[in-house]
Formats: C-alpha cells, sequence, structure tokens
C-alpha cells in the first residue's frame, strides 16, 4: 500500500466512515425498508442541517473555541428566509443569499465579540444563544409560516433528487469539500490550528488572531444560515422555534467526527461524517422500533466512546513517546 | 573558541533601559551591546533582568525609557511581528511549537508561503528540510511537532528564526532541559549560526557551557547591567561573585548537627520493576541525599513514601510507627512533608493567591468552628515569606507572577508551615538561581538544625556533596551505595549511579 493509501486507512475519517457503514448495513440488515425506498434519502435530509451546522462549526473548534449560538442562529434565518421569500416569492438562490448572509451577520457579530474584545466564546456565544432566539420570538411572535405561503421552488428542493441524494445533500456536500480545502489548503485555515494548537505562542509568533478567529465564527454563522435555508425546504413550515435546543447535538457530531473540544485537530470531512454518524444512528434506533426515550442516551453514550477513544489512542501515543525519550535520555546520561 | 569580537562594528545596542512592572523595577538602566558573529552570554540571578532584557528584544516587552539601536536605526518595540521583521528570533527554554501542525507549518508559521490563493506546500516542504539539513538534523519536516524531544524542538525553532533571515538569536536557557549529546548537538548548531555571521544571545545557569561555548558575556544584578567583558578575560569564580557579590562557599552553608533518633524508615521497599528493596533511614537532625540519575527511580520512592504512589511489597516507618501505604492524608498528619520536583505541576495552585498556596495545608488548624477567614491564611503566609525572604507584591498576589526561585521557596514555606518531622524535597533547587539556592539550602540546614529530618533528591552533586550528612546512591531502581560525608566525592558517586562498582565495567 502507498504511504498517502495508508495514511488514508490509519485517519480519523476513515475510522467513522466503517463505522457508518457496518452501522448502517446493520440496521438495513435488521429492517430492509432502512435504506430501500425514502429510507436512505431521508436519513441524508436529516442529516443535511446537522451536517452544515457542523462543518461550519469544526474551524471554531479547531481553533479552540466554541459556538452554542448556531442552532438559534439557524432559527432565526430559516424565519427571516421564509418571510422574506414568501412575501416576495421568491425563488432558491434568493433564499440561499438572504439565509447565508443573514447567519453571518450574527457569525460575525460573534467573531467581533470573541476576537476583538478576547472574551470566553463559551460565555459570549452562550449569551448570543439566548439574545438571537429571543429577537426570532419578538419578530415570529406566535406566528408559523406555513407550506402554503411558501414558493413552490423552496417546497421542491426539499424535495428532489439529484442521483438518488437529496439536492440540499449536495449543497451541504460542495461546502464541505470547500470548507475542506481552505482549512488544510490556506494560510487562514492553518493558522487556525495554530491557535487552536497553543494559543499563547499563536500571538507572538506573527498570526493575525484577530482576523483568523474573526473569520471562523463568520464563517460558522454563515454556515447555520444555510442549514436555516434548508430546515425551510425541509420542513416547509418555520415557527420561532424551529431547530431549537440543537446545538448541543451539532457540538456532538462535530467531536464524534473527530474534531479535538481543545482545538488543533479535526476536518470538515469528518465533522459530516460525524453528523451523518449521529443521525444514522437515531434513524436506526427508530427503524428498529427502540423507544424514543433512548435516542438522547444513546447519542451520548456514542460521544462518551468517542472521547474514550481519543483519550485512550493520546495516551498510548504520550506514553510510547515518554518511554523512548527515557530510555533514550538514560542512555545518553551513562555515557555523559 | 571564536576569537575575541570587540573592536567589531555593534550589530545592536540597549542603553539606558528603564523597565516598570506595577511597581517593582525589571529593568534599571541595564545596557546590552551585541556584535555580529559572537556567541554572547547574558548571565544573572533569576530576577535579575536577563528574560526582561529578551522579550524587549523579542517585542513582547516596551521599555519604558531607553533606547534600542540597531544597526544604526532605532529598533522597533512593542511587537513580536516588528520584532521578526527587523530580524530578531527567540528560542524559548521551552519551545512554543504547535503541537498539532506540521514541522514545515511551524517554521513557516506567521510567513506561509503562498501559491495562488492556497499555500505553497511544495516549497514549505523542501525548504524545511533544507534547513534541517543545515542545522545536522534530518527530520521529517511533513512530521507533526506533537512528540518530539526538547531537542528537536529547538532546531524546529531555529530552522524557524533562519527562515526569516534572522540575524539575532536569542536562546533563553536553551540548554536546561537538554541531556548531554543533546548539548553537544546544539553548541554544534550555534557554531554554525555564528560562523553565518549571526548574534547567538545564550542565557544559561550553568556557567561551565558559558565558558566553554561564548566569547562574550554581559551579567546582570538587580535590573543593571554590572559587569561586560570577553570570556577569556574572566573566570567563573570572577562572575559568580558579578552575579551574587558573594563567594561560592556561601552557596552551601550546611551547619553541622547531631543526628537523633531514626525519624524515617524503609524496609524492602519496591515497587514493579520502578525500584527494588529500597531500605533507608533518616535520623532527626540530618541530610541525607538520595542521589543518582534522572530515571534512577529517586522520585518513585519519594511518592512511595510520601503515599502519592502505591508499592508492592516493604514497609515505611515514621518514628518506627509504620505508616500506611498510599495514604497522603495520613502521611501528613503524621508529621511528613514532601515538595515535589514539578512545582509548578504538583507543588502550587497556580492562578491562585500566594497566602491560598502556603497555607493550604494548615486550613484544619486555621479554621474556627469549621469556618476560615481570610486573616489567619495571610498572618500565616506573612511569617513564612519573611522567614523564607520570599518577594511578593502582596499576599493575595496570584503565585505565577511571582519568579522561578520564589515560587520555589512558597512551596517550602507550605510545607515548613505544617511544621514536620520529616521533609523529603525533590531537586529543591532546580532551575533557580545561584542566590535563591543559597537560601534554600540555609533554609534546609536550619530546618535539620532545628531537629527535621531531612531527605533530600538531588542530581546535582556540588549540592549532594556540600548538603548531606549521609548520601544514599540509586542506580536503575536500586540503592547500590551508601556514603557518609566524609567518604564521598564526585566521583564515587558517578560510579555508583552508573552502576559501575556492581559490575566492575569502566565506561
Amino acid at each position: 500500500m502507498g504511504k498517502h493509501a495508508l495514511n488514508i486507512v490509519k485517519s480519523r475519517e476513515f475510522g467513522i466512515g466503517i463505522i457508518l457503514v457496518l452501522a448502517i448495513g446493520l440496521t438495513a440488515f435488521l429492517n430492509p425498508r432502512f435504506v430501500t425506498g425514502s429510507g436512505f434519502s431521508d436519513l441524508l435530509l436529516s442529516s443535511a442541517i446537522f451536517g452544515a451546522l457542523a462543518v461550519g462549526l469544526a474551524p471554531v473548534v479547531v481553533a479552540r473555541h466554541i459556538d452554542l449560538s448556531i442552532a438559534s442562529n439557524t432559527g432565526l434565518s430559516a424565519y427571516i428566509t421564509a418571510k422574506l421569500i414568501s412575501d416576495h416569492q421568491l425563488g432558491v438562490i434568493p433564499a440561499f443569499i438572504i439565509g447565508g448572509a443573514f447567519g453571518l451577520i450574527i457569525g460575525s457579530v460573534n467573531g467581533v465579540i470573541v476576537a476583538g474584545l478576547r472574551l470566553p466564546s463559551l460565555v459570549v456565544t452562550l449569551g448570543m444563544l439566548f439574545v438571537v432566539r429571543g429577537i426570532d420570538y419578538q419578530i415570529a411572535g406566535g406566528q408559523k409560516i406555513t407550506a402554503q405561503q411558501l414558493p413552490r421552488s423552496i417546497l421542491d428542493l426539499g424535495i428532489d433528487n439529484f442521483m438518488g441524494i437529496p439536492i440540499v445533500f449536495w449543497v451541504v456536500l460542495v461546502l464541505t469539500l470547500f470548507t475542506a480545502w481552505w482549512m488544510k489548503y490556506t494560510a487562514l485555515g492553518r493558522s487556525l490550528y495554530a491557535i487552536g494548537s497553543n494559543p499563547p505562542t499563536a500571538d507572538v509568533v506573527g498570526i493575525n488572531v484577530f482576523r483568523s478567529t474573526f473569520f471562523a465564527f463568520a464563517f460558522s454563522g454563515f454556515m447555520a444560515g444555510i442549514g436555516g435555508v434548508i430546515y425551510v425546504a425541509r420542513f416547509a413550515q418555520v415557527d420561532s422555534s424551529a431547530f431549537i435546543n440543537q446545538e448541543l447535538a451539532v457540538v456532538t457530531a462535530v467531536v464524534v467526527g473527530g474534531v479535538n473540544i481543545f482545538g488543533g485537530v479535526g476536518t470538515a470531512i469528518g465533522a459530516l461524517l460525524g453528523a451523518l454518524l449521529v443521525r444514522t444512528i437515531i434513524g436506526a434506533l427508530v427503524a428498529l422500533g427502540i423507544p424514543a426515550f433512548w435516542q438522547q442516551a444513546v447519542n451520548g453514550a456514542l460521544l462518551l466512546v468517542a472521547i474514550g477513544l481519543d483519550r485512550f489512542l493520546a495516551t498510548r501515543g504520550e506514553s510510547k513517546a515518554e518511554r523512548v525519550n527515557e530510555e533514550r535520555e538514560e542512555e545518553q546520561s551513562w555515557r555523559g | 573558541m571564536a576569537p575575541s569580537s570587540a573592536g567589531v562594528e555593534p550589530l545592536l545596542t540597549m542603553q539606558g533601559a528603564v523597565k516598570r512592572f506595577g511597581g517593582a523595577l525589571a529593568l534599571n538602566g541595564a545596557h546590552l551591546t551585541l556584535r555580529s558573529g559572537e556567541i554572547h552570554a547574558l548571565l544573572g540571578e533569576n530576577g535579575a533582568g536577563k528574560s526582561t532584557m529578551l522579550k524587549v528584544l523579542a517585542g513582547i516587552h516596551e521599555l519604558d525609557e531607553g533606547t534600542v539601536m540597531l544597526r544604526g536605526a532605532v529598533f522597533e518595540q512593542g511587537s513580536p511581528r516588528a520584532a521578526m521583521r527587523q530580524g530578531v528570533a527567540v528560542i524559548y527554554q521551552e519551545p512554543s511549537l504547535f503541537p498539532d501542525l506540521s514541522l514545515a507549518e511551524n517554521v513557516f508559521v506567521g510567513q506561509l508561503p503562498r501559491k495562488g490563493i492556497g499555500l505553497d506546500w511544495k516549497r514549505m516542504r523542501t525548504e524545511s528540510a533544507a534547513l534541517f539539513e543545515e542545522l545536522g538534523v534530518p527530520l521529517d519536516p511533513m512530521r507533526l511537532a506533537r512528540g518530539l524531544s526538547i531537542a528537536d524542538q529547538q532546531v524546529v525553532e531555529i530552522a524557524k528564526a533562519l527562515s526569516m533571515d534572522a540575524k539575532i538569536i536569542l536562546m533563553d536557557e536553551p540548554t536546561a532541559a537538554l541531556t548531554s549529546s543533546e548539548v553537544d548537538r546544539l553548541v554544534f548548531v550555534m557554531n554554525r549560526l555564528r560562523d553565518a555571521n549571526k548574534a547567538v544571545v545564550f542565557v544559561s545557569h550553568r556557567l561551565d557551557e558559558v565558558f566553554a561555548i561564548c566569547s562574550y558575556l554581559t551579567v546582570m544584578r538587580d535590573g543593571e547591567t554590572v559587569a561586560e567583558s570577553p570570556v577569556a578575560d574572566s573566570s567563573i569564580e570572577e562572575v559568580i561573585r558579578w552575579m551574587v557579590g558573594r563567594d561560592l562557599k556561601e552557596i552551601f552553608p550546611k551547619v553541622p548537627s547531631t543526628p537523633g533518633k531514626v525519624a524515617l524508615r524503609t524496609q524492602g521497599l519496591t515497587s514493579g520493576t520502578t525500584f527494588r528493596d529500597i531500605s533507608i533511614e533518616v535520623r532527626t537532625g540530618e541530610i541525607v541525599a538520595l542521589a543518582g540519575l534522572v530515571g534512577s527511580g529517586r522520585s518513585e520512592v519519594a511518592r512511595a513514601i510520601f503515599g502519592v504512589d502505591p508499592y508492592d511489597s516493604g514497609e515505611v516507618f515514621l518514628d518506627e510507627a509504620k505508616l500506611p501505604a498510599s495514604r497522603p492524608k495520613v502521611a501528613v498528619a503524621r508529621g511528613l512533608a514532601l515538595v515535589p520536583e514539578d512545582r509548578r505541576q504538583q507543588g502550587l495552585f497556580m492562578p491562585s493567591s500566594l497566602f491560598r498556596n502556603v497555607a493550604f495545608e494548615m486550613l484544619g488548624p486555621l479554621s474556627k468552628l469549621g469556618f476560615l477567614t481570610v486573616r489567619p491564611e495571610q498572618k500565616l503566609t506573612r511569617t513564612w515569606a519573611d522567614t523564607l525572604q520570599i518577594k511578593y507584591p502582596n499576599v493575595a498576589a496570584p503565585v505565577d507572577q511571582l519568579s522561578g526561585g520564589n515560587q520555589q521557596k512558597s512551596v517550602l514555606a507550605k510545607w515548613l508551615a505544617t511544621d514536620p518531622e520529616v521533609l523529603i524535597v525533590d531537586e529543591p533547587t532546580r532551575g533557580i538561581d545561584v542566590k535563591t539556592k543559597a537560601e534554600v539550602h540555609r533554609l534546609l540546614s536550619q530546618s535539620a538544625a532545628d531537629g527535621k529530618a531531612v531527605l533530600m533528591i538531588s542530581s546535582e552533586l556540588p549540592e549532594v556533596l556540600g548538603m548531606a550528612d549521609r548520601i544514599y546512591v540509586m542506580h536503575e531502581g536500586r540503592i547500590t551505595a551508601e556514603f557518609s560525608r566524609e567518604e564521598a566525592d564526585q566521583e564515587i558517586i558517578m560510579r555508583a549511579a552508573t552502576g559501575q562498582n556492581r559490575n566492575g565495567t569502566v565506561a
């Protein structure tokens, strides 16, 4: 096997991919309806929103930050998008522009506060979670925008497939590949890994910490906004509680997908796979007729297994390095 | 040794440097002159102002008064990026790489080469590989920095400095954490830098290294420059006098004392392969050293006695009464104290205040009806801080604001406050300056004279010879020799520590 191929096989993403395939295969074996007909495209459809948010959150977490405002952002962006396109009967492209831009604005506010004032992102975005949801309640009131009010094109977007895969999932997939590219191949992306890897040093070596951190939060907001548009397309109705309380499910997906919660490690593709895995397991529990109240517990257990595995792999690596260092030191002090 | 570089046009001059932190004067009229093609030693005790001076040149601090001129132009202060742009690079004692990035990225971080809007990975890879090659350490540029030895991390830092075309390379105690062969390799690299006409600033507490490596030296004390001299024109004794204003023999102020009853005894203490069959005793009024190489199991024995780590077999006796295993709380209650080696990790609660730290082990006796009041804690802290001459802004200041030596004294204060019968100190003077060293030694000596039993773990032979009444030597987890103060000398301890008196081989 080539070195490159070996690296792929050894990667975290490959492992999650295998588990994902196994989970789908096992469920399909027990209940074939899980993958036949609309089952599979339902799974991808429900993963699309989580995937968009997880991919947006990945660069933030890589930089050792967190964004808890994403689900509220998705909710408000969904409402604003639905309101504008139904009032003015706009098409799909304007919908994505409105949703993305609105999400970007909220993300930029996070970015300015966290990066500019150097406040802890956990607290800042926790505050924004409530502020944004509050604005949502204020604007939406008790109103609900329903399928009757929404233009035909956006409803079709939530139904149509291309090559057996929902259009909205294609959208998320393209954005994921784009994110994977800029995180790996641009100076800005690499500086996020540097910041998350060793925050105090990032300042000293001349990285523009403000710009990189701001960008990560703005991007996370943008992806949450895109998630909002997908929400409108998929559910064909929006009220003020859209996507409420889902932020920690997204964090779970990101961590399960191999993004280190302490920063420095992780990829957009891993985050998307994490979202797929989390949604697959929930879908599988439904398909297998397991009571709904187990879903949360299983999700939590998945998270614990994922970080437990990380810890195990990390300590194994560390102790190996330490042993080698110690042996070498002893050998050398002998000679010295 | 390099020829004396006096007379060459200076590359950088700092004059009349003053830097205040709150009320404290870190630099008080210091000056420094660097020339290209020299390895320049910057010497002084901890707190003398060396680090502050380096940080000014690194762009982290800005002088309150004074001038810095670089090649005849005013040096732009106060920004790490500007410092880098002007050709100043810093290699810190603990290198600050990004563990999750590749070595190539670490070399180019802050100035990642671009190709279009992406990165030029090929250039990063080939150029960093070439730099590692040039430094004589062929590292794989694509491996992650995580897990790299400190010596290799320094090489990456130096490669980073070269990639930025640095003219001045500041090295802050680069040899403190290296083994002797790694030091040799670093010296080789430093000589290359000197030959490439760089100015290398070398900070070290190891004067023998300074005299072997450097061509010029600047000595600082209390924020002032007290001496500047070609290394060839000075001696170690002279430098120590400049640094501390006192003589070498004051560093080991051992007062004779008469050993009393056995305060601590272990019988056949064994823990897996870490240490085996450890039987030692320490009497009141006695300082007993546990010598040996790093990794010989000394610290592990101390931790097992104290109860932090478990052991497989054997027994520990305090005052001839058995001490239960793995019960540090019982050990403390019975009058045992352990001052650990790694004070930052194991000895202090870092962001907490000085008095919270010093009074921590005394919270029981200090509380009234189960409630704590701040006043007695602070009073206790002031008493001990005065006794140990700890320098602190106020008792509520976070301990991480104190200098390394004062932190070490704070840990000692914490344990001395418990009035222990037996005091175990692990590398009590590692990484602290000569003057503080002398004070720590004076305290240990005083503690023994007051009737405490002191068990001192140390890798520094002069310290072992200067302070101990009796010496146990460990090698690969076993006690290989025991010497009295009169019997011991450097050579026989070194032989026992390397296991040569057992199998008779000669290195």
